[in-house]
């Protein structure tokens, strides 16, 4: 065999090897950002972080959790941040997620935004508290034929201060066809005064994610991480008469809050609970609130059944929640108290409770609910 | 056919698990791209409009919401139940976010049913998806025809 | 032998006389579809410019000093393309690093000028024209400006079409098409002034 025949072939692969090294390089240049500062809250934090990264992962592993629906892909819009120094310009990914306003002020969405250079940002100070937690499944245990209470001991950190209401995102793990770990919001039932523990009340969703890990996977003694604590639904501390209304697993905010408010003594208020479900099978922990009950003379618990089974044997209130929330404001809750109206459960029974209190004179600035829905 | 980026970032995001648990696309091994016109020629072939079909399910799914959960009759034809969970959906596609919100459309003279969300209705419309065999929320034109009696 | 062309001749003829989308329709699909939007089809041509002044040199270097020593100028067409990839590919992450929108905004078309015909198109009549070092680099670097004209020229004449009142049929890629044989034709009236070769 001629050797002049593999001059061919050397050649080429001789060029190739040398693009290949010129490339290499050229990379190893443009993208080494090399270290950048990131100020935020003007000098509240400041970060010294290898460039190259999107912020919000930047963020996330210095200790700062900026909330994310879709998990940094850039289809939520929920991961904005305030932009006080220069950047760029806006990315089109993130145009169709910003309000002329928000453009003007400097707002970016944090999943899309490189960091590429010294950087000043401004975020809300509640997100300071927010930490991410492992810990240890204690037990799960099934309330209704959808809904499981999962109980969680602390390992690191131990212990979690948050204010009564406000939510957590769990998050789940590969499993079976499922090659990535999703994160999704749930309220905390528990009472903060639990230090150690963390509660949750998980309604099955079908297709849903992470409650069909939990319904399918998650077993006792297994670890389980969080980020918490998240969101502004909580108590305030007025002296307005309150009026709670929740359904399914929107029992775990409104139940924190009822025992956080007994346990701190704060019961020369009034406090109104509207529990609505379809059938008794889907009401739970209805004993142990009527224990409350008696113990609290004006905290007030109603449960509802919209279409109450012949076997129930119900001899409670019968109708859609709204229907008995709209009585009892205009019979049996005294009608000279100012009144706050807390709600927990899906938007389309928040958008009615809404109404229904407006229409019995409940200002709509002085109505919460969880807005993370 | 080869598949866009655009369109192999959709099908990676359809995957079990990215979305939802289950995916989009159900025991179906074909190329998305292959999908989607395989669809569109069966919507063809029973003669449905995807704007058609888009407007008459986006409005049971607006009358099933009055029933807040439970099932409801409207225009003396159907019984819709429209379902809501909290949280957001985003489109495979990357171009908007969804609320979970699901009904499920049953006629009433012939009993066919259809299960589909918000989510399957934007995917109908803009994007001709009817989602993968076996998908549990796959809109199959021959059962969409008979229960929306188009 | 190189033909006896003064540079500052050959840029002329590049960019106008010889227009390589103009008169020898080369670097048609990006062209027509990038063409709708005037900032992406100033970038796009910026980059079409930047890679051919680097490709025409690199590749001019590559045959004088391997192909024709070692005798294997029929590898050309391989070698050539690998040289344009690895140029688009360094082009790409430069363009990622300095401008993110302009990155964006281009999209898919920033690799597929690997597959212009244009770029390999040059690199290939400087092959067979037989250029010098200068003539090439001039050659390549005045038909990326000439692709660059063009794809401006015909973006401005598309911001008019689109509003135009066009028959349903021809709109989008018909009228284009249309307007790029007018184009063409317009340029017809220098051919011979010049010569390339």
């Amino acid at each position: 065999m001629d050797a002049l025949f593999l001059i061919g072939p050397l050649a080429i692969a001789g060029i190739s090897a040398v693009l290949a090294a010129v490339i290499s390089i050229v990379d190893l240049i443009v993208n080494n950002y090399g270290e950048c500062r990131i100020d935020v809250n003007n000098g509240k934090r400041e970060l010294e972080v290898t460039g190259g990264a999107p912020l919000l992962s930047t963020l996330a592993e210095n200790g700062i959790y900026l909330p994310s629906a879709c998990g940094g892909r850039g289809s939520c819009g929920v991961c904005k941040v305030k932009l006080l120094s220069d950047a760029g310009p806006i990315l089109p990914t993130e145009l169709p997620y910003l309000s002329d306003q928000e453009r003007a002020d400097g707002v970016r969405l944090s999943c899309q935004l490189k960091v590429k250079s010294d950087l000043k940002i401004e975020i809300p100070e509640e997100l300071f508290a927010i930490q991410q937690f492992d810990g240890v499944v204690e037990s799960i245990r099934d309330m209704t034929h959808d809904i499981k209470e999962v109980r969680i001991r602390l390992v690191g950190p131990q212990e979690i201060s948050f204010k009564a209401g406000q939510y957590a995102q769990l998050v789940s793990r590969p499993y079976g066809n499922v090659k990535t770990a999703a994160q999704r919001a749930y309220s905390m039932s528990s009472v903060p005064s639990d230090r150690r523990h963390v509660e949750f009340y998980i309604r099955l969703v079908p297709g849903g994610v992470l409650t069909t890990w939990v319904f399918e996977e998650l077993e006792e003694n297994e670890p389980i991480r969080l980020v918490a604590p998240i969101g502004e639904f909580h108590m305030r501390g007025t002296d307005a008469c309150k009026i709670c209304v929740a359904g399914g697993s929107g029992m775990a905010p409104l139940k924190s809050i009822v025992l956080d408010m007994y346990e701190k003594g704060l019961t020369d208020k009034q406090v109104w609970y509207f529990f609505g479900a379809r059938t008794r099978k889907d009401l739970f922990y209805v004993d142990e609130l009527q224990e409350v009950e008696k113990k609290w003379p004006n905290f007030h618990f109603v449960t509802a059944l919209s279409e109450p089974q012949p076997e129930d044997d119900w001899k409670g209130e019968v109708g859609l929640i709204t229907d008995v929330l709209d009585r009892y404001l205009k019979e049996k809750v005294g009608q000279d108290l100012p009144k706050e109206g807390y709600l927990c459960g899906s938007p389309g029974m928040i958008d009615a409770c809404v109404r229904v209190m407006q229409n019995n004179g409940i200002k709509e600035d002085k109505i919460y609910y969880d807005k993370f829905a | 056919m080869k598949m866009s980026p655009e369109l192999k970032q959709a099908q990676e995001n359809m995957a079990p698990g990215v979305i939802t648990a289950e995916g989009f696309l159900g025991t179906d091994r074909r190329p998305l791209v292959d999908i989607i016109e395989a669809d569109e020629e069966k919507m063809r072939l029973f003669e449905i409009g995807f704007e058609e079909a888009h407007e008459k399910m986006a409005y049971l799914l607006k009358e099933g919401r009055r029933g807040l959960g439970d099932p409801i009759t409207v225009d003396d034809t159907w019984i819709v139940r429209t379902d809501e969970a909290r949280g957001f959906l985003p489109c495979p596609f990357e171009d908007g976010v969804f609320r979970k919100v699901t009904a499920t459309v049953t006629r009433r003279e012939t009993d066919s049913e259809i299960t589909f969300s918000e989510l399957s209705l934007h995917l109908l419309e803009k994007h001709h998806f009817l989602q993968g065999t076996g998908s549990s929320f796959r809109i199959e034109p021959e059962l969409l025809k008979e229960t929306l009696r188009l | 032998m190189s033909p006896n062309i003064h540079p500052v001749v050959l840029l002329f003829a590049s960019i106008f006389t010889s227009n390589i989308l103009l008169a020898n329709f080369l670097g048609m699909c990006s062209f027509i579809s990038i063409s709708k939007d005037n900032k992406s089809s100033n970038g796009l041509g910026l980059a079409v410019t930047l890679v051919l002044t680097v490709t025409s040199a690199v590749n001019w270097v590559i045959l004088e000093y391997v192909l024709i020593p070692l005798d294997i100028v029929y590898l050309r067409y391989i070698i050539f393309i690998i040289v344009i990839a690895a140029v688009v590919q360094v082009l790409e992450m430069i363009i990622e690093r300095i401008s993110t929108p302009l990155y964006m905004n281009l999209g898919i078309f920033l690799p597929l000028i690997t597959v212009n015909c244009a770029i390999l198109g040059i690199s290939l009549f400087i092959e067979i024209r037989r250029y010098n070092l200068v003539q090439s680099v001039v050659y390549g670097f005045g038909s990326g400006v000439g692709w660059w004209l063009a794809i401006v020229a015909l973006a401005a004449i598309r911001t008019r079409t689109d509003k135009a009142p066009v028959p349903a049929g021809m709109k989008g890629p018909g009228i284009t098409l249309v307007t790029i044989g007018l184009m063409a034709m317009a340029f017809i009236g220098f051919s011979g002034m010049l010569s390339v070769q």
